[in-house]
C-alpha cells in the first residue's frame, strides 16, 4: 500500500507544473480567439471597403446617367429645327424649291430606312455583385464547407 | 501569508464571475424585457432608409432619330439644420445664386416647422444656377460664409424635357414635374415611358452593403412624324391662320399606305417645357389636339366616301349622269340645296364631285339605299375611335336609321356630310381607303419602341377594306380629273393629285350659319403610287368662307414642301427616272 502511495507522490505533477498547463491552455485558448478575431476584423474590414466602393461606383453611375441624359438634350436644344434654320439661313442658304431640285439615279445607292437605336450590349438583368461582398464569414465559411463537401461527395 | 493571497484571488474571481453573471442576466433581460421589441424596432427605423429607384422616364424620338422628348437634371436644394448656418448669409447667397426669395430662404431656417432637420428650399433649381452656387461657395473657401453655404446641399434628378419647344406639342402632350403625364404620346404611353418603380430598404451600415437595384429605364419611343414635316406643316398652319383669318385649325399629313403620320399640325399649341400656361392657351373646353379630339361637321369632303360606297355597290358608274334641273332634291319630305342655290343641268359624276353637287350626292345616297349607306359608311370608320395611339381621340357622331334622332332626310344630308360628325383623323383614315387600293390602315404615331436595348418595329396594320381595289382605282381617277377641269388651287404644277374640297355651314341652336363655314380639303398624291396624304381643315376663316379657296390653297403650300422634303420627283421626272433605273 505504501508503495503504491509513494508512487502517485513520485508520478504526481507539481503543482506549479499543472497551473502552468492551465495557463498554457487559455493563452492557446486566447490566441486562437485572437486570431479568429483579426481574421474575421480583416475580411469584414474588406467587406466594408468593397461596400463603400460599390457605393460609389453605383453613385458615379448615376452620376453618369444624369450628365448623358443633360448631354443629350442640350445637343437636341443645339440642333432644333428652329436653330438649325437659323443658323443655315445666317450661312445663306433658303429653304429649296421643288423646281430648285435636280434628281439623279446613283446606281448602288440605297437610301436609308429609318433608324435603329437598338444597342449591341442590352442591359444586364441581374446583378453582378459577388455573393462574397454580402455575406458575412460564417455564412462564407459554410458555402465553402458546403460546396468541398458537395464536390468530393460527386466524384467517383 | 500565502492563505491570504488564495482567499484574495478567490473573491477576486468569485466578483467577476458574479459580475459577468450579472451581465448575462441583464442582456437577457433586455432582449425579452417588454420594451425590446420598441427598441429592436427603433434600431431598425435608423439602420437604412426605404429607397425608391425611378428608372429615367424614356426618350421620344422622330423617325429620323431626332429627340422630341428627353430628360435633364434638375437639383432639389436643401439646408441642414443640424449645422445651424447663418440664415442671413444662407438667403443671400440663396437668393443671388439661385434665384430664390431672400425671406422665404430666411423664415424656412430660422422659423422651420417643427421638429425637421433638414428643410428644402426649391425643389428644381436648374443646373447653372447651382453651379454659380458652387462656384461662389469654392471662392470663400476657407471662411465662415463658406462654413454657413456648407449646410446648403444639392440632390440631382431628372426632368422632363421638349428640345423643340413648342414642336409636335399637340402630339406629345406633356409631363408635369409630379410626373403625370397628359395628353398625346405622353399620356397614351405613359406605363412604357415612365417604367417600373422599385423600392427597396437600404441598410446604411456599408459592410451590409446591398445591391442598388439596376432599374431599366423607361422605353424609348421613335415616332412616325418627320420633324422637319412637322415644323413646316406648323408654319404653314399658322401663316394660314392670319392670311384667311380662321379661328383655329389642323393639318395632318400620312403616308396612305402604312397610315403613319408624317405630320399633325393643330391650333393653339403649347411650350410643353411651360406647361404651366396651360389655361390661358386652352381656355374653357379648347381641345389639346384637334386632330384627334374635336369632331366636326366636314361638308364636302364626305362625298368622296359616298361616291366610292355607290360606286363599289354598283348604282352608279363615272359616267352616269345625274340631270339636275332645279337645283333642289327632296329626301325624307325636305328639300336639299346645291351649295349656290343653282341648277347645274345634266352632270355626270365626275362632274357631280368637281362641282360639288349637294343634290347630286343625295341622289346618289338615296340609290344606294340608306342600309348600304350607313352600313358602308360604319366601314369607313365613321362613328368609331379610329383607335391612333393618342390619347382623348373623339369617335364623332354618325346617326344611324335606329336611332332615335335620326330622320330619312338625314341620308340626304349625310351624303354631302351635313349631319354627321367625324374627326380630322377618321376622314384621314377612311380616305386611306381609297388613296391604298381600297385597304384602310389604321393611323398611327408609334413606330418602334427600343427597350432594353431592343428595337421593335410594329406593323403596318390593315383595318378592313370597305371598297374594292377596282373602286379606289375609279376615285382616284375621277378625282384627281375632277381636280383638274376644275383648275383647283390645290394643284402643284408637276405632280398627279385626287382630292376634294369641303366647305361646311357650322350648325347652332338656331340653325346652320351662313356667314360662318369649316373650310377643308382631302388630297394625295401622286395619284399612281400615293406617297402622302394631307388633310386640311380651317375652322370660320373670314376671308373666304370656301374651303377651294382657303384649305384648298393651304394643301398646296404643304405638298409643295412635302415633295422637297420626301424628296419625291416631279411625275415625268420620277417615271423617266424608274424606267430608266430598270
Amino acid at each position: 500500500m505504501n508503495n503504491v502511495t509513494n508512487l502517485v507522490k513520485k508520478y504526481r505533477q507539481a503543482p506549479w507544473r499543472v497551473q502552468r498547463q492551465w495557463l498554457g491552455l487559455i493563452l492557446l485558448g486566447v490566441a486562437l480567439a485572437a486570431l479568429v478575431a483579426g481574421i474575421y476584423l480583416n475580411v469584414t474590414a474588406r467587406g466594408t471597403l468593397a461596400g463603400r466602393q460599390v457605393l460609389m461606383l453605383e453613385a458615379e453611375i448615376t452620376d453618369n446617367k444624369l450628365a448623358n441624359a443633360d448631354l443629350e438634350a442640350n445637343l437636341a436644344e443645339a440642333s432644333s429645327t428652329e436653330k438649325m434654320e437659323q443658323h443655315a439661313q445666317a450661312l445663306g442658304f433658303h429653304p429649296a424649291t421643288s423646281e430648285e431640285i435636280t434628281y439623279v439615279v446613283v446606281p448602288g445607292y440605297v437610301p436609308q430606312i429609318g433608324i435603329n437605336l437598338s444597342t449591341a450590349d442590352p442591359q444586364p438583368a441581374v446583378s453582378n455583385i459577388k455573393p462574397e461582398y454580402t455575406q458575412t464569414l460564417f455564412e462564407w465559411f459554410a458555402l465553402r464547407i458546403q460546396s468541398a463537401s458537395a464536390s468530393s461527395g460527386g466524384q467517383p | 501569508m500565502k492563505s491570504n493571497l488564495f482567499w484574495r484571488f478567490r473573491l477576486i474571481h468569485i466578483a467577476l464571475t458574479l459580475a459577468g453573471v450579472a451581465i448575462v442576466v441583464q442582456i437577457i433581460h433586455i432582449l425579452y424585457s417588454p420594451e425590446a421589441e420598441t427598441i429592436r424596432a427603433y434600431g431598425k427605423t435608423y439602420s437604412g432608409q426605404i429607397w425608391e429607384f425611378s428608372p429615367a422616364r424614356g426618350e421620344i424620338y422622330d423617325r429620323k432619330g431626332q429627340l422630341l422628348a428627353g430628360n435633364k437634371t434638375m437639383y432639389e436644394t436643401g439646408v441642414d439644420l443640424t449645422a445651424d448656418p447663418d440664415a442671413n448669409e444662407v438667403a443671400i447667397a440663396a437668393q443671388i445664386y439661385l434665384g430664390l426669395d431672400y425671406g422665404m430662404v430666411f423664415n424656412a431656417i430660422t422659423q422651420p416647422p417643427g421638429g425637421i432637420v433638414y428643410v428644402v428650399l426649391d425643389k428644381f433649381t436648374p443646373g447653372d444656377k447651382v453651379q454659380a452656387f458652387e462656384d461662389f461657395r469654392e471662392t470663400v473657401k476657407g471662411t465662415t460664409t463658406a462654413e454657413n453655404l456648407a449646410a446648403v446641399y444639392f440632390q440631382p434628378h431628372l426632368e422632363r424635357t421638349y428640345p423643340e419647344n413648342s414642336l409636335a406639342a399637340n402630339m406629345l402632350g406633356f409631363v408635369d414635374r409630379n410626373k403625370w403625364a397628359y395628353y398625346g404620346i405622353e399620356e397614351k404611353y405613359n406605363t412604357l415611358l415612365a417604367g417600373t418603380t422599385i423600392t427597396r430598404w437600404v441598410p446604411v451600415n456599408p459592410n451590409d452593403a446591398q445591391s442598388i437595384p439596376d432599374v431599366p429605364p423607361g422605353a424609348t419611343l421613335i415616332l412616325t412624324i418627320d420633324r422637319e414635316i412637322q415644323a413646316a406643316t406648323e408654319e404653314i398652319l399658322d401663316n394660314a391662320l392670319n392670311i384667311y383669318g380662321a379661328d383655329s385649325g389642323v393639318i395632318v399629313v400620312a403616308d396612305p399606305k402604312t397610315g403613319e403620320i408624317l405630320a399633325m399640325a393643330s391650333t393653339p399649341r403649347l411650350n410643353p417645357n411651360e406647361y404651366w400656361t396651360y389655361m390661358e392657351t386652352f381656355p374653357g373646353e379648347t381641345p389639346y389636339n384637334r386632330a384627334v379630339s374635336q369632331a366636326y361637321e366636314p361638308g364636302s369632303v364626305v362625298k368622296i366616301l359616298t361616291m366610292a360606297a355607290a360606286i363599289d355597290k354598283g348604282v352608279v358608274r363615272p359616267e352616269t349622269i345625274y340631270d339636275d334641273r332645279t337645283g333642289t332634291f327632296e329626301v325624307g319630305g325636305i328639300t336639299i340645296y346645291n351649295w349656290d342655290h343653282a341648277a347645274w343641268g345634266p352632270q355626270d359624276m365626275i362632274g357631280c364631285l368637281q362641282h360639288s353637287l349637294n343634290v347630286c350626292l343625295a341622289w346618289v345616297a338615296t340609290q344606294l339605299g340608306q342600309q348600304d349607306f350607313y352600313a358602308y359608311m360604319q366601314n369607313f370608320g365613321l362613328g368609331h375611335v379610329t383607335g391612333i395611339d393618342l390619347a382623348a381621340e373623339n369617335p364623332g357622331r354618325l346617326k344611324l336609321p335606329q336611332d332615335s334622332d335620326w330622320y330619312p332626310v338625314d341620308l340626304g344630308t349625310n351624303a354631302f356630310g351635313q349631319g354627321v360628325s367625324i374627326t380630322p383623323i377618321q376622314m384621314v383614315m377612311a380616305a386611306t381607303a381609297i388613296a391604298n387600293n381600297g385597304q384602310m390602315v389604321r393611323p398611327h404615331v408609334l413606330k418602334a419602341t427600343v427597350q432594353n436595348g431592343v428595337q421593335r418595329d410594329l406593323p403596318v396594320e390593315v383595318i378592313g377594306s370597305p371598297i374594292s381595289a377596282a373602286t379606289a382605282q375609279t376615285m382616284n381617277w375621277m378625282l384627281s380629273i375632277s381636280l383638274e377641269n376644275e383648275s383647283s388651287l390645290s394643284l402643284v404644277p408637276g405632280y398627279s393629285i385626287a382630292g376634294k374640297t369641303g366647305t361646311a355651314q357650322i350648325p347652332t341652336e338656331n340653325g346652320y350659319t351662313i356667314e360662318k363655314t369649316n373650310a377643308s380639303f382631302i388630297g394625295w398624291g401622286p395619284v399612281d403610287d400615293p406617297k402622302f396624304l394631307v388633310y386640311v381643315w380651317l375652322e370660320k376663316p373670314q376671308t373666304s368662307i370656301w374651303g377651294s379657296e382657303t384649305a384648298a390653297p393651304v394643301f398646296k403650300q404643304v405638298v409643295q414642301k412635302l415633295v422637297v422634303l420626301m424628296g419625291i420627283p416631279p411625275d415625268q421626272v420620277r417615271l423617266s427616272l424608274t424606267s430608266g433605273g430598270r
